[in-house]
């Protein structure tokens, strides 16, 4: 077992840089994971590690040893790895067991010790029924097993995972993500996950690594980056925030369309323009009242709301014609067209830094 | 379950400097593919601007383009492709779409035939239309005079005759425009129609709408690669056109070969086909690069055919109808011809004969040599042309090495060669002595008179086609099925062997089939490079036809068919088949 560390990891493509200066350190037996939208250079860096691409600048450690630098990188089968693909890469001429016992051959084991490994790996992964089919024969669900187990049962030092949910239908999607954390919280593998679903991400992730543009936006548990981004992008990709702008009054409070909102996060530079990200069900929101609106309290117009079931969905416009998303209470109706007042937790609104 | 002891797995060395070898392997294929490819072109430029001395002169473009000798071929030349682009159009579009799209019965059985007549080398065909349609033997013109007592004089059919060599022609090159449309109309998602039923088209408003405007490139593909076909095509003019008098632009070469040779004359000949069908490959696929309607993603149900209500049988009668042209009339002839005492006569049973089955095998003192030679050609160029192909599309399609387009450039280059032009070129690059270009002395390299230079010509004619079906066959496989392989260990060598050749190997065999069944019924380029001991089965063909041989023509193009039909079909019984099958079903 051994840590990952990225060390000013940068892969340009010509004039672009796919991955910019990226360092990041893995925990031996952490699960990171790398999120972000498609382009954002997640996949790039995945394949740097797996060591199918050579970095332009930086280097790849595992515990001690440089496996990737701009000089010298180790071929992908020298790294003690193993890879679950998005496509699963299983192979179409061998059955569901010799995809599985592949790696083992390959490793010079003898057949006994492979047929077992090979028995309890599709145990676990509970595959046992379909040893014998071959990869057309099996359904998607199947598919992604059999690529978890092939990739498991060699006990790889650093585990790879590009995506491997994104070919499955929701509700197969959703097991799995559990799947996939169970089998690493009995194997604790190093492992690296790539995924664009923040729900992905945090079900499955120790650590959450958003990236944007090539570059690491936000590093932290799932918890950090979901209660305390630290950017616009990361407030809005993660968790679907509103971004409130205006301009900071004092070190604490900043004037939104004209009302102060007392925020938290950091201590504010009067004057300057300041974002603040609060999340949709952190707004309480009530018809209009007679009257001023206690502290903390924007008025609007209700545009829109939809019911969702769970909660209804509002949107309401600010007098200086920004719009506010707000989960309600599912039975609370206000009609659109009537003013209402939202009130904003101060402990909820986070002024982000970028 | 527990956890399994990590010690045996086995720990790898430790780093090793990475080889790059890429620069080597690109020199060395670049480097096949400029003797295959550029050497002869270059050859065929500067004999064209070489005066017999050697000196520069445009002499020979003035001699070639300012003589009605040369004039009347160029003209005759494009009256045909023009004419056979056109007539392929008119029959095969149609005909695509009743296959396709249609309910018309049996549609495989007209699919198959139209692959019968795909498979007949075009110089086969030309004689077996002489059998049937010469003014005065030809087996029609006989029915003709028996059943309308014409004088013996009279004739329905000329062969011989611009007419017949545009119909002969147009016989064995509409497959290709039937392929195509037929291909495309199989590729439109039926939704496509549906939807617009669904928005109140009648059927032919959805076919003027849709299902036309989307198989126009296809179609205009096909025509310009007939027009092509009929440009460049030597056997059929050469059997029909000559007796009748006239020369097309590619006989017009082979004559130039004919002593005492013109070589300077040939090569400034050359160029204007060369150009020609470069600049017409440049816009097929401008055609069909911007109007591509390749529908990507989402799934789509099978077409739903369209009712033809009382027109089916007779649809399907007039295919067979004009099947009659390419495949059965001809075939008839030849059988006729191989088992007859006399080929010109209809056979009887008094007639039926193996004479001359036992004349081509034991009394035609050229047979058994001359299969020799196409057998180790044939293999030779399948496994040497295989391989080539094979790594060229490897290194592209994974963008192995640096400089890889160039690489699928030059692999791709020969489409637009000629076979007769790349047999000039071939011809000159190495038969010639001593030659002093600027001042620089050539020395020669002479494989004029070997197997070599027709193993050359035949690699250089076939790469395009195998680096393309191979470079489909490798894009099918998932560069991540390699790629998961090495992460579990396996140096590239090991993944390529275990994990991509199997899954190659079908696409693989159907090359080396294709290649070989290509080669044994190649002649235009043979007919320009080969001498007594290294003639092959199309030339042997060929020359029996100035000694009239008809009997042993049939019986040796009959006995050409049914190698490339053995081949064809022991290729499909090799297993890997099955493999690909499940690749294609991922």
């Amino acid at each position: 077992m051994a840590s990952v560390e990225l060390r000013g990891l940068t892969k340009r493509f010509g004039a672009t840089a796919a991955v910019d200066n990226v360092s990041l350190t893995i925990g031996d037996g952490n699960l990171v994971c790398l999120l972000g939208p498609s382009g954002c250079g997640k996949t790039t860096t995945l394949r740097l590690i797996a060591g199918f691409i050579e970095p332009t600048e930086g280097e790849i450690v595992v515990g001690e040893r440089v496996i990737s630098s701009p000089r010298r990188t180790l071929p992908p089968e020298q790294r003690m790895m193993s890879m679950i693909f998005q496509s699963y890469a299983l192979w179409p001429h061998m059955t569901a067991a010799e995809n599985v016992a592949y790696g083992l051959k390959i490793r010079g084991l003898d057949k006994a010790t492979v047929d077992a490994r090979v028995k309890a790996i599709l145990a676990v992964a509970r595959l046992e029924a379909l040893a014998g089919r071959y990869p057309s024969e099996l359904s998607g669900g199947q598919q992604q097993r059999v690529s978890l187990a092939r990739a498991l049962v060699v006990e790889p030092e650093t585990l790879l995972m590009d995506e491997p949910l994104s070919n499955l239908d929701a509700n197969l999607r959703e097991e799995m993500r559990f799947e996939i954390r169970r089998l690493h919280d009995q194997f604790r593998t190093t492992a690296v996950y790539v995924t664009h679903d923040q729900a992905e991400a945090m079900t499955t992730a120790d650590v959450i690594a958003v990236m944007n543009g090539g570059r690491i936006e936000q590093l932290g548990s799932p918890e950090d980056v979901y209660e305390r981004p630290v950017s616009e992008f990361v407030a809005r990709f993660i968790g679907a925030s509103n971004v409130l702008k205006g301009q900071a009054i004092d070190r604490t409070q900043v004037a939104i369309a004209g009302v102060p909102v007392a925020t938290t996060g950091r201590a504010l530079e009067p004057g300057r323009e300041t974002a603040v990200a609060v999340r949709q069900h952190d707004i309480r929101l009530a018809p209009a009242g007679s009257g001023e609106p206690p502290a903390n309290t924007l008025r609007g117009v209700v545009r829109r709301q939809v019911f969702l079931g769970s909660s209804r969905d509002y949107i309401v416009e600010m007098q200086d014609g920004a719009e506010v998303r707000i989960a309600a209470p599912a039975d609370q109706s206000i009609t659109p067209g009537s003013a209402a007042w939202m009130h904003l937790d101060p402990e909820r609104c986070r002024a982000l830094t970028r | 379950m527990t956890r399994l002891a990590r010690s045996t797995l086995v720990q790898p060395e430790a780093t090793r400097l990475r080889l790059d070898l890429s620069g080597p392997v690109l020199a060395l294929f670049a480097a096949l593919l400029v003797i295959l490819v550029v050497l002869p072109i270059a050859w065929i430029a500067i004999f064209a601007f070489s005066t017999k001395d050697g000196g520069v002169t445009i002499a020979n473009f003035v001699a070639i383009f300012g003589d009605a000798e040369f004039q009347e071929p160029l003209v005759t030349t494009l009256v045909i492709a023009i004419s056979v682009g056109l007539i392929c159009c008119l029959v095969a579009a149609p005909m695509g779409w009743l296959v396709a799209r249609s309910d018309m019965p049996g549609r495989r059985l007209v699919r198959t035939l139209v692959t019968a007549s795909f498979v007949t080398p075009p110089f086969l065909g030309a004689i077996a239309w002489e059998l049937l349609a010469a003014p005065n033997s030809g087996l029609l013109n006989q029915a003709w005079r028996a059943i309308s007592g014409a004088a013996p004089d009279h004739h329905l059919f000329n062969i011989y005759s611009l007419g017949g060599v545009i119909f002969v022609i147009s016989c064995y090159t509409f497959p290709y425009v039937f392929v195509l449309v037929a291909n495309a109309l199989d590729r439109i998602p039926g939704e496509l129609e549906d939807a617009s039923s669904m928005l109140g088209a009648r059927s032919w408003q959805t076919a003027r709408s849709i299902t036309i405007p989307m198989t126009l490139p296809a179609i205009l593909a096909g025509v310009l690669v007939a027009f092509l076909q009929a440009m460049n095509l030597f056997g059929s003019p050469a059997i029909l056109a000559i007796p009748a008098g006239f020369h097309t632009m590619t006989t017009k070469i082979w004559s130039l070969f004919q002593f005492p040779p013109k070589p300077e004359l040939a090569a400034a000949a050359a160029l204007p086909l060369l150009v020609l069908t470069i600049v017409l490959l440049r816009a097929q696929s401008a055609i069909l690069g911007q109007r591509s309607y390749a529908v990507l993603g989402g799934k789509y149900g099978a077409p739903r055919p369209v009712r033809l209500g009382a027109w089916r049988w007779p649809a399907l009668a007039i295919c067979l109808g004009l099947m009659l042209l390419p495949v059965f009339l001809p075939y008839g002839a030849l059988f006729n011809a191989a088992f007859s005492k006399v080929p010109s006569k209809l056979i009887t049973w008094s007639t039926l004969s193996l004479h001359n089955v036992h004349f081509t095998f034991f009394e035609l003192s050229q047979t058994w040599g001359v299969m020799r030679n196409t057998f180790l050609l044939a293999v030779l160029s399948g496994t040497v042309g295989t391989l080539l192909a094979l790594v060229i599309a490897y290194l592209v399609a994974r963008r192995a090495v640096r400089g890889h387009r160039w690489l699928g450039f030059l692999a791709t280059a020969p489409i637009a060669i000629p076979g007769i032009v790349l047999g000039v070129g071939l011809f000159l690059a190495y038969t010639r002595s001593w030659l002093s270009v600027a001042g620089v002395d050539i020395p020669p390299m002479i494989l004029y008179g070997t197997l070599w230079i027709l193993l050359i010509a035949y690699l250089t004619i076939e790469l395009p086609a195998s680096y393309q079906q191979l470079g489909s066959a490798i894009q099918a496989v998932h560069p991540e099925l390699e790629e998961a392989s090495r992460i579990l260990g396996a140096t590239r060598l090991r993944a390529l062997r275990e994990i991509t050749a199997p899954l190659l190997l079908s696409g693989v065999v159907a090359t080396w089939c294709f290649i070989f069944v290509a080669v044994v019924r190649e002649l235009s380029a043979a007919v320009i490079l080969f001498t007594s001991d290294t003639k092959v089965l199309s030339v042997l063909i060929f020359d029996l036809k100035e000694s009239g041989d008809l009997g042993a023509i049939a019986v040796l193009g009959l006995m050409m068919l049914a190698i490339t039909t053995a081949v064809v079909w022991l290729a499909n019984l090799i297993p890997g088949a099955e493999a690909r099958r499940q690749a294609s079903q991922m």
